[in-house]
C-alpha cells in the first residue's frame, strides 16, 4: 500500500498541530485540577469531575443506578415474611424468609422510613418521610390501601394497645402525629424531643418512648441535653421527657420484655474540646443509653467503643424475646455489637453512681459484655428478630441486601440479595465512604456522623485553628452544596476534592488521607447524589401566601421603611439571590467572634433554612428571629432594625419557603399537568 | 375629665401596672360609674341583711335555675406554701391547680403546694395568665417575659426576640384546638402548635386603636380579644376576617346610652360561654348575646364594682374579678363575695330576682382585690393580691 506524500503531509502537520495543543493544553488542564483540588498531583482523569459530579448531564444518569438501600424491617408473627423498606426504592420488599428469597414489592411514597405491622397482621403502615404522610398496606392483596397525611418527615411507627391509634414520629418537625386508624384522621400533634425518629410502646402497653437525634439547642459551653418523650398511650398525651446528658443520636430504642429497662443507641460528641483531641481518641463515642422504667429511675450511659477501636454510628437495637441478648448496628463501621444483658444488668447493679458516671465515658468496660461483634455488609441500619428469637434480620442499606445472623452461634446464616444493581457506582462508592468510618483515626467517626441524613448535626464544635483560635463552627448542611462553592464559613476551600483532601485529614480524620480514586468518589457523592427533602412544611404548593409575598418583598426590598434608599451591598437579595440565595461571596455581617480567626464569613445557602437551625457560623442564633433581634444591632447582617414584628415575621415565614430548584421545578410541572388535564 | 384614649402606650403601661401590681391596699376607694365616691363600710352598710348560716342552693333558686353559691372558703398565702401572696392567675387542671403568683408558677396538688421559677426554666417569674390545652393537655403560661409552655414537665419559652411573639407582656392566653392565643401589651396573635407558625395582629393589620391587647377567649368560631382603647375585637377563625364593638356613644365616664354595646373601649377581659360573650371594663360590665348588648353598673345591678381585673364564663354563670370582691352572675343574679374590712371574715351578698340577701362567710376569701378566677363542678379557685382563695360549691 502507498500513501502518498500528501497524506504524509497531512499526518505530520496534524501531529505538529496535536504537540503543539498538547503541551499547553496539558499544563492548563494540570492548573486547572490543581487549582481545584488543592494539590499537585491529582491524577489528571477529566472524567472524574466532568462526568461523575455533573448532576444533570443525561449521561452521569445513564452511568448512575437506583439502589434500593433498605433501612428499617418488620417481621410477620408466623416469622414467614420479612417486610423491609427499601428507603430508595420508594417500597416496601417482602420476603419469603423460609426461601430467603424477594416475592414482591410495594410502591409506596417517597423516602419511605420505617414499617410497623397491624396487631391482625393484615395491614403495614410505612411511614413516608419525603411525602408527609403513611402508606396503608393491604398484605393480603400487596397493595397500598389508603394513605395517611402527618406532619412534616415521618420515621418511626407504633401502634397503641388497642389498635386504634397510630403514632407517626415525625422528624423534621419535631412532633408525634396521633392518627385515629378508624377515620384515618390526624387526631393531634404531640411536641416531642428534637429530631425524633425511634418509638417504641412498652411491654406493659403503657408508655410510648420517642427517641431523638438532635440535642436541644442551647448556647455553645454547655453540655448536649437530648430528650426522650414518654407518650402516655391510654391518654395520647406527652408525660414527660428523660434527657440524655452530653449525648445525642438517639435513633432507636427497644424494651426488655419485662419492660424494666429502655435501651437506646447514642453517641457522645465531645464538641467542646478542640477538634485537635481526635487522636487522643476523644472527639466521639458510641453506646447505648439505658433508662430504668421506674420511678427515679437511673439513666446509665455505657459506651461500645474499645481504647483502640470504636464503633460509629450506631443505629438500631433489638432485644431477644428472653431478655438475654441485645444487638446493636454500627452502620459506621459495619458491623453488630452483640451484649449480653445479664453482664449489663451486673454491671450497673453493682456500680455505684459514681461509678456508673465515670463508664460514660469508659471504654474498657464494654469488655465485659459485648460478647462479640459480628462483620456485615455495608452500613448496617435496620434490626429485626424472628418471632422466636433465633434469627437476626440486619438491613445492610448500601450493600442491598439482608444478612441474617443466628442469634445461638452468632453467625451469619445467609444472605438475601434484595435485587438491586450489582453494579456499585462511583456515587455510590462514595456514599459507602462517606459513611463509614474506616477513614478516620480509631473510627471514630465517619462524615455521616456529624452529617446525619447527610444534612447536619444541629452542634457546633471548637474548630482550633494553626493560631489556635476556637473558631467556633455550625456544622453545615451538605444538601445540595454542588453550586455552592466555596465551602467552609470561611470560604477557604474552592471545590469539594479539596475540603475533603489533604487538610481534611490533617484536621480531622488524623489518618490518611482519601487515595484519590476514594476522593473522587466521595465528592461524586456530594457534589451529586444529597438532594434537599421537598419542603412540604412551609412551601407545599409552590405558592406563597400573602404574608410570605409581604414577606418576599421586604427581602428584595431597595428602600427602608423611612423611604430611604438601602445600599445595594446591605439589601437582603445582594448577598443572597435565586435559585440558591447565596453570591457565594464573603462578607461581615458583624458576626465576628473575639475568639475567631479575623475573617470574613462565606455568604450560606438559604434553601431549606428552616432544617438547619442554630444559625451563624457559630450557631449564636437559636432561631431565626435571633438573627436580627439579637445579633444584628447595628444593621449590618442586612437593614432590618426598622421592621415591625410584623414584617420580621413575614419575612422569616418566607425565607422558610425557599426550597431547592428542583424541587421548585417539580411544583411547577405538576401544576402545569395538573392545569393541562383540566 | 375626660380619659384620652390616645394616650401614649408608656402612660397606658405604667396605668394598667399600677392597678394590678399596686393596687393591693385592702380598702382602696373606687370612683363608681355614676362619679361618686363608696368606700367598702359604706357597701358593707347599704347590704347589711345579715343570716345565721351559710345557703344552700334552694335559699337562691331564681325562676329557673340557682345561682351557684360558694362557702367554706380556704385561704392559701405564703405561710401555706405560695410563692407569693399576690396572685395574678388561676386554672383548674383535673386535679391540680395552677396558680400564677408574682414569684413564681404555683401548683397545688394533693394538698401541697410546689413552686416553679425561672430556675426551673420559666421565662419571668410574674406569671399573669394561664390557660390548659384540651387537646394535649399541655400548660400555656403567660408571663411579663414571654410565653411558656409547659408540657410533660418541660418549660419552652417563647419571647419577642426568639419567636414570632408580639410582646413579651401575655397578659391573656386561650387555647383553641390546635391554637394559642396570647393578648399582650404589643398585640394579639396566635401560635399554630401543628405548623409551628405565629401570626400576630397589631392596630397595623387589625381594627384596634393600639397594639395593647389584655385579655382574650374563643367561643362559637371566635376569638374575643379585649383591646385597650378598642373594645373588643372579634375575629371569625373560618373567614379570618375582624370584627370590631366599640362604645357607640365614645363617653369615657359613663354610658351615656345603656346597652348600646360595650360599656366602655377600655376593656379588660373577654369571655364566651353559652352563647353569650362576657365582657369586663374598668368601667363596668356588658354581656352581648350576639343580638344585644346588656350593660351592668355597680350602681344598678349586684356587681361588686365597676372596677373589673378579669373575666370568666363557666357554663351560664360569669365571674367577675374585681377591686372590691368577686361577684358572679347569670345575668340576672347575683352573688358577691366579699371581705370584712377587718379579721378574715366576709359575707356573700345574694341578689336573686331583685330580693337582697346577705350571709356571713368564715373564713371569707382572702383580699377583695381579685385578680383570677376559675370555677369546676365543685370548687372555685381565687386569685387575689393577698393571697388565694378556694371555695366549696355549696349544695
Amino acid at each position: 500500500m502507498k500513501i502518498s506524500a500528501k497524506k504524509i503531509w497531512i499526518l505530520g502537520i496534524l501531529v505538529v498541530l496535536g504537540l503543539i495543543i498538547y503541551f499547553p493544553g496539558h499544563k492548563l488542564a494540570r492548573a486547572h485540577v490543581n487549582y481545584r483540588t488543592g494539590v499537585e498531583d491529582h491524577p489528571l482523569l477529566c472524567l472524574d469531575c466532568h462526568l461523575y459530579i455533573q448532576s444533570e448531564s443525561p449521561i452521569t444518569k445513564m452511568i448512575n443506578e437506583d439502589y434500593y438501600s433498605p433501612i428499617n424491617m418488620a417481621v410477620s408473627k408466623d416469622g414467614s415474611r420479612l417486610y423491609v423498606v427499601a428507603q430508595e426504592g420508594n417500597a416496601l420488599i417482602t420476603v419469603d424468609t423460609e426461601q430467603n428469597k424477594v416475592i414482591g414489592k410495594i410502591g409506596v411514597g417517597l423516602l419511605p422510613h420505617s414499617v410497623v405491622l397491624s396487631y391482625d397482621g393484615q395491614k403495614a403502615y410505612v411511614s413516608n418521610q419525603w411525602s408527609d404522610n403513611v402508606s396503608v398496606i393491604d398484605l393480603a392483596a400487596s397493595e397500598v390501601v389508603d394513605t395517611l397525611q402527618t406532619a412534616n418527615g415521618p420515621s418511626g411507627l407504633a401502634i397503641s394497645a388497642d389498635g386504634k391509634m397510630l403514632y407517626a414520629v415525625n422528624t423534621y418537625s419535631s412532633n408525634v402525629s396521633v392518627i385515629d386508624l378508624q377515620t384515618g384522621e390526624e387526631q393531634k400533634r404531640l411536641d416531642v424531643g428534637n429530631n425524633p425518629t425511634g418509638i417504641q410502646l412498652s411491654p406493659e402497653k403503657k408508655l410510648l418512648f420517642v427517641t431523638s437525634r438532635r440535642a436541644n439547642i442551647a448556647p455553645y459551653g454547655e453540655p448536649v441535653r437530648t430528650d426522650m418523650t414518654l407518650i402516655n398511650d391510654s391518654s395520647a398525651r406527652n408525660s414527660g421527657f428523660r434527657t440524655l446528658e452530653s449525648a445525642h443520636m438517639a435513633e432507636n430504642v427497644a424494651f426488655t420484655p419485662t419492660g424494666d429497662l429502655a435501651i437506646v443507641t447514642l453517641m457522645r460528641p465531645k464538641n467542646l474540646v478542640p477538634s485537635i483531641q481526635v487522636e487522643r481518641g476523644f472527639m466521639m463515642n458510641h453506646g447505648i443509653g439505658i433508662f430504668e422504667q421506674k420511678q427515679n429511675g437511673r439513666i446509665i450511659q455505657l459506651m461500645l467503643d474499645e481504647p483502640n477501636a470504636y464503633y460509629a454510628d450506631p443505629f438500631d437495637v433489638i432485644i431477644t424475646p428472653d431478655g438475654k441478648k441485645a444487638f446493636v448496628s454500627h452502620a459506621g463501621v459495619d458491623c453488630i455489637s452483640v451484649l449480653d444483658m445479664d453482664s449489663i444488668r451486673a454491671l450497673i447493679n453493682s456500680s455505684t453512681p459514681e461509678t456508673l458516671k465515670t463508664y460514660e465515658n469508659n471504654l474498657g468496660v464494654s469488655s465485659r459484655f459485648v460478647i462479640k461483634r459480628i462483620p456485615t455488609g455495608a452500613n448496617p441500619k435496620g434490626l429485626a428478630l424472628s418471632p422466636d428469637g433465633k434469627k437476626l434480620y440486619v438491613a445492610e442499606q448500601l450493600q442491598d441486601r439482608i444478612s441474617v445472623i443466628s442469634t445461638e452461634n452468632l453467625e451469619i446464616l445467609t444472605t438475601i440479595d434484595l435485587g438491586g444493581p450489582e453494579k456499585i457506582t462511583v456515587s455510590r462508592q462514595g456514599r459507602r465512604l462517606f459513611a463509614n468510618a474506616g477513614h478516620t483515626f480509631q473510627n471514630q467517626y465517619s462524615c455521616y456522623t456529624c452529617h446525619p441524613d447527610y444534612h447536619e448535626d444541629g452542634l457546633v464544635y471548637n474548630m482550633a485553628s494553626k493560631d489556635m483560635g476556637r473558631n467556633l463552627t455550625n456544622t453545615q448542611s451538605l444538601r445540595d452544596i454542588g453550586k455552592t462553592a466555596p465551602f467552609k464559613w470561611n470560604g477557604k476551600n474552592q471545590t469539594v476534592f479539596k475540603q475533603d483532601g489533604i487538610r481534611f485529614s490533617t484536621v480531622l480524620t488524623r489518618t490518611e488521607q482519601f487515595s484519590y480514586p476514594d476522593l473522587d468518589a466521595i465528592a461524586s457523592f456530594i457534589m451529586t447524589g444529597i438532594q434537599y427533602p421537598p419542603n412540604l412544611q412551609h412551601n407545599p404548593t409552590g405558592e406563597l401566601t400573602e404574608a410570605q409575598l409581604r414577606g418576599k418583598e421586604i427581602f428584595e426590598r431597595s428602600v427602608d421603611n423611612s423611604g430611604k434608599e438601602i445600599p445595594v451591598g446591605n439589601r437582603c437579595i445582594t448577598c443572597h439571590p435565586a435559585p440558591y440565595y447565596t453570591n457565594k461571596m464573603l462578607r461581615d455581617v458583624g458576626t465576628l467572634a473575639a475568639t475567631d480567626d479575623s475573617i470574613r464569613f462565606d455568604t450560606p445557602h438559604l434553601n431549606n433554612i428552616y432544617a438547619s437551625a442554630p444559625y451563624l457560623h457559630d450557631g449564636r442564633a437559636a432561631t431565626l428571629e435571633e438573627i436580627w433581634t439579637k445579633y444584628s444591632p447595628y444593621d449590618k447582617h442586612g437593614v432590618a432594625n426598622d421592621l415591625s414584628k410584623i414584617e420580621l415575621n413575614e419575612m422569616i415565614e418566607f425565607l422558610k419557603t425557599l426550597s431547592s430548584p428542583d424541587y421548585t421545578e417539580s411544583l411547577k410541572k405538576e401544576k402545569h399537568t395538573e392545569n393541562t388535564s383540566n | 375629665m375626660k380619659i384620652q384614649v390616645k394616650s401614649n402606650r408608656v402612660l397606658n403601661f405604667v396605668f394598667v401596672t399600677l392597678v394590678i401590681l399596686i393596687g393591693t391596699t385592702g380598702s382602696i376607694n373606687r370612683v363608681s360609674a355614676s362619679g361618686s365616691q363608696k368606700t367598702e363600710k359604706e357597701i358593707s352598710k347599704a347590704t347589711n341583711q345579715s343570716s345565721p348560716k351559710e345557703p344552700t342552693a334552694k335559699a337562691v333558686a331564681s325562676d329557673s335555675k340557682p345561682m351557684p353559691v360558694y362557702g367554706h372558703w380556704k385561704n392559701f398565702t405564703t405561710k401555706d406554701g405560695l410563692p407569693s401572696d399576690k396572685a395574678y392567675a388561676v386554672r383548674i387542671d383535673g386535679n391540680r391547680v395552677l396558680v400564677g403568683t408574682h414569684d413564681g408558677l404555683a401548683v397545688y396538688e394533693n394538698e401541697k403546694w410546689r413552686t416553679y421559677t425561672t430556675k426551673d426554666g420559666l421565662p419571668h417569674n410574674g406569671i399573669v395568665s394561664i390557660d390548659v390545652s384540651e387537646l394535649t393537655g399541655d400548660i400555656w403560661i403567660g408571663t411579663l417575659g414571654g410565653l411558656c409552655r409547659w408540657s410533660g414537665g418541660k418549660f419552652e419559652n417563647f419571647t419577642q426576640l426568639n419567636s414570632g411573639m408580639p410582646n413579651d407582656l401575655v397578659y391573656g392566653v386561650c387555647c383553641v384546638g390546635k391554637d394559642v392565643w396570647v393578648a399582650t401589651g404589643g398585640g394579639a396573635g396566635h401560635y399554630d402548635t401543628n405548623l409551628k407558625k405565629w401570626e400576630i395582629f397589631t392596630e397595623k393589620n387589625a381594627p384596634m386603636h393600639e397594639p395593647w391587647t389584655y385579655g382574650v377567649s374563643a367561643g362559637d368560631g371566635k376569638i374575643f380579644i379585649a383591646a385597650w382603647g378598642g373594645g373588643v375585637i372579634e375575629y371569625t377563625t373560618g373567614t379570618k376576617k375582624f370584627k370590631d364593638y366599640t362604645d357607640p356613644d365614645g363617653e369615657m365616664e359613663i354610658d351615656l346610652l345603656p346597652n348600646d354595646g360595650p360599656v366602655h373601649d377600655i376593656t379588660t377581659g373577654t369571655s364566651w360561654a353559652d352563647g353569650k360573650l362576657w365582657v369586663s371594663s374598668y368601667f363596668g360590665l356588658c354581656n352581648y348575646d350576639g343580638v344585644k348588648w346588656k350593660g351592668y353598673f355597680d350602681h344598678d345591678s349586684g356587681l361588686a364594682s365597676n372596677f373589673i381585673n378579669f373575666i370568666r364564663a363557666e357554663g351560664r354563670i360569669a365571674f367577675m374579678c374585681t377591686d372590691q370582691g368577686l361577684s358572679s352572675s347569670d345575668g340576672t343574679n347575683w352573688v358577691t363575695y366579699k371581705k370584712n374590712e377587718n379579721g378574715a371574715d366576709g359575707k356573700a351578698i345574694i341578689i336573686t330576682n331583685g330580693v337582697k340577701k346577705e350571709i356571713p362567710l368564715s373564713p371569707s376569701i382572702s383580699h377583695n382585690f381579685i385578680i383570677g378566677v376559675d370555677a369546676d363542678k365543685n370548687f372555685i379557685w381565687v386569685a387575689t393580691s393577698s393571697g388565694v382563695s378556694r371555695g366549696e360549691l355549696l349544695k
